[in-house]
């Protein structure tokens, strides 16, 4: 599902914040990148999500070559990776629903579709309850699952996310992971990129540490390490 | 586009212009303004040169023969005359005629004046031709043609108010032409401006919209759609304006400017007019508009 090779990624002259990794994701896995800031983790996300260009090796995702992807055809590529942020990146002016279907807005739903949509997936971060609510009247962890469901309604193959639990505390942080797991059990392949090592131990997946821009661990159901 | 997406993208610039009122407004009102100087100078315009075309129906150039021509020659002149470019038609008035016509017009209701002159015409030598040009300009080419002819006394042609209205038109549109096209660049100037506001505002929206897989084209329409909306409403409030306005509007020019009103007693109603001005108008309102966003989308919103 996400291959590098030997990708490397430098944003000027000195150390590179990717250096030459390679790595293999399955369909359908469940994977935790680790790291201390600085390690590469955002900027591989960014590469994943053609935010960045690689300065050197191949991406492929979902079996297109990102690195000769025409300009044209990012927009349908998107579609197919759904993403979430530490920082929630709601739209404040708008209420839960909006949110969501603000996702199925832009990849061009017939309205019908829409109003399906939507609230199957409120249902399925449990906030069907509070359609109605602004971000700012929900809690953190609310406003993350509103979030994750905004990523999901299109219903993308991969869900990436970055830093999801940073600015929770530890329940909500647990709530949120669950729902990510829940979402990999249906058959979305999940890369979450973390700082939490409570979580990481806890769950028992595949964790990537990184460390200066490399890969310095790759184990399956391993618990968060200091590489 | 889908059909919904383009509800919802009109949607979407409804609302840009909403979020961004205060300088919507700014925008509107100078739109406002500009559309509303074009209609007045336009109305005025077309006034003019209705006024114009009904004096060249109206004033006429009048050829006087030598004194004792005889009738044969007087019909064979008034022949070439016909002849000649330009020349629409010929009138032939006897002196008799004319002597009566300038009985009623001078002597009217005081028959006892003319009585003193008892049969005697003192216009004896008054008999001409009345020619009627296609064109104001081609009067002078008419004129001298004329006056080449033999048997021609004299030709008086009375354009002098004509030439100062044609005249005072050329001024008034390059006027008004200068003032229209600042105001022009000021309005798609403001616009651009709004448009670029309502982006900076939305700029984590439309990374959002990015990041989850939107066109450059759906990202982009909103802000398109917002232009055109700020040049439709800003040219729909001035041309109601002139709509309702309008007779009052000539009216008080025609007041002001008494020799217009003399020239023309009919001017074009509200409805002949607008039968240009509202396409016009409507055109230029929403070309602005279009001009405007286009600028800013293309230049500061990077997708």
């Amino acid at each position: 599902m996400i291959d590098l090779d030997r990708v490397s990624k430098s944003y000027e002259k000195g150390q590179p914040a990717i250096d030459k990794i390679s790595l293999h994701v399955d369909r359908g896995e469940f994977v935790f990148v680790v790291g201390e800031s600085g390690s590469g983790k955002s900027t591989l996300i960014k590469l994943l999500l053609k935010e960045l260009e690689p300065s050197e090796g191949v991406i492929t995702v979902n079996g297109h070559v990102l690195n000769t992807m025409n300009r044209r055809a990012i927009p349908k590529y998107r579609r197919e990776v759904g993403v979430v942020f530490q920082d929630f990146r709601l739209l404040g002016d708008r209420n839960v629903y909006e949110n969501v279907a603000f996702a199925q807005h832009v990849i061009e739903e017939p309205g019908r579709k829409i109003r399906k949509r939507v609230p199957e997936t409120l249902e399925l971060v449990d906030l069907a309850g509070k359609y109605k609510s602004l971000p700012r009247q929900l809690s953190g962890g609310e406003q993350q699952r509103v979030a994750v469901a905004r990523a999901i309604v299109n219903q993308p193959e991969i869900l990436l996310a970055d830093e999801p639990t940073g600015n929770l505390d530890p329940k909500n942080s647990y709530e949120i992971m669950k729902l990510l797991e829940d979402i990999n059990a249906r058959g979305t392949t999940v890369l979450v990129v973390t700082h939490n090592k409570e979580l990481v131990d806890m769950f028992q997946k595949r964790v990537i540490t990184m460390r200066r821009g490399r890969i310095a661990r790759d184990v399956e159901e391993g618990g968060y390490h200091e590489a | 586009m889908k059909p919904n997406s383009f509800f919802y993208t009109v949607r979407q610039g409804f609302k840009n212009i909403w979020r961004n009122r205060l300088f919507s407004v700014a925008s509107i009102a100078t739109m406002t303004a500009c559309i509303l100087i074009f209609g007045v100078f336009f109305s005025i315009l077309m006034n003019v040169t209705h006024m114009i075309r009904t004096l060249e129906e109206e004033v006429g150039v009048t050829a006087l023969f030598d004194e004792g021509l005889e009738e044969a020659r007087m019909k064979e002149i008034g022949a070439e005359i016909k002849k000649i470019d330009h020349v629409t038609e010929v009138t032939f008035t006897s002196a008799e005629e004319a002597w009566k016509n300038f009985q009623e017009e001078y002597f009217d209701g005081n028959p006892e004046y003319a009585e003193s002159f008892a049969a005697d015409n003192p216009l004896a030598n008054s008999a001409s031709y009345t020619v009627q040009v296609d064109a104001i300009e081609n009067q002078d080419a008419v004129v001298a043609a004329i006056e080449k002819l033999d048997g021609i006394r004299q030709v008086n042609q009375s354009a002098a108010a004509t030439q100062t209205l044609i005249g005072f038109n050329r001024l008034f549109t390059y006027v008004s032409v200068v003032i229209i096209a600042v105001l022009l660049v000021v309005a798609v100037f403001l616009i651009a401006n709004t448009v670029n506001v309502g982006i900076s505002v939305r700029r984590e929206e439309i990374a959002i919209m990015k990041l989850i897989g939107a066109t450059d084209a759906f990202v982009r329409a909103p802000f398109i759609v917002e232009g055109i909306l700020l040049g439709l409403i800003g040219a729909a409030i001035p041309l109601l304006l002139l709509f309702f306005s309008y007779d009052r509007l000539i009216g008080y020019l025609l007041a002001k400017f008494e020799i217009l009103g003399s020239i023309s007693k009919s001017l074009p109603s509200v409805y002949s007019i607008f039968a240009s001005l509202l396409p016009v108008g409507l055109v230029l309102g929403i070309g602005i508009g279009l001009v405007g966003s286009l600028i800013t989308v293309r230049r500061h919103l990077d997708v």
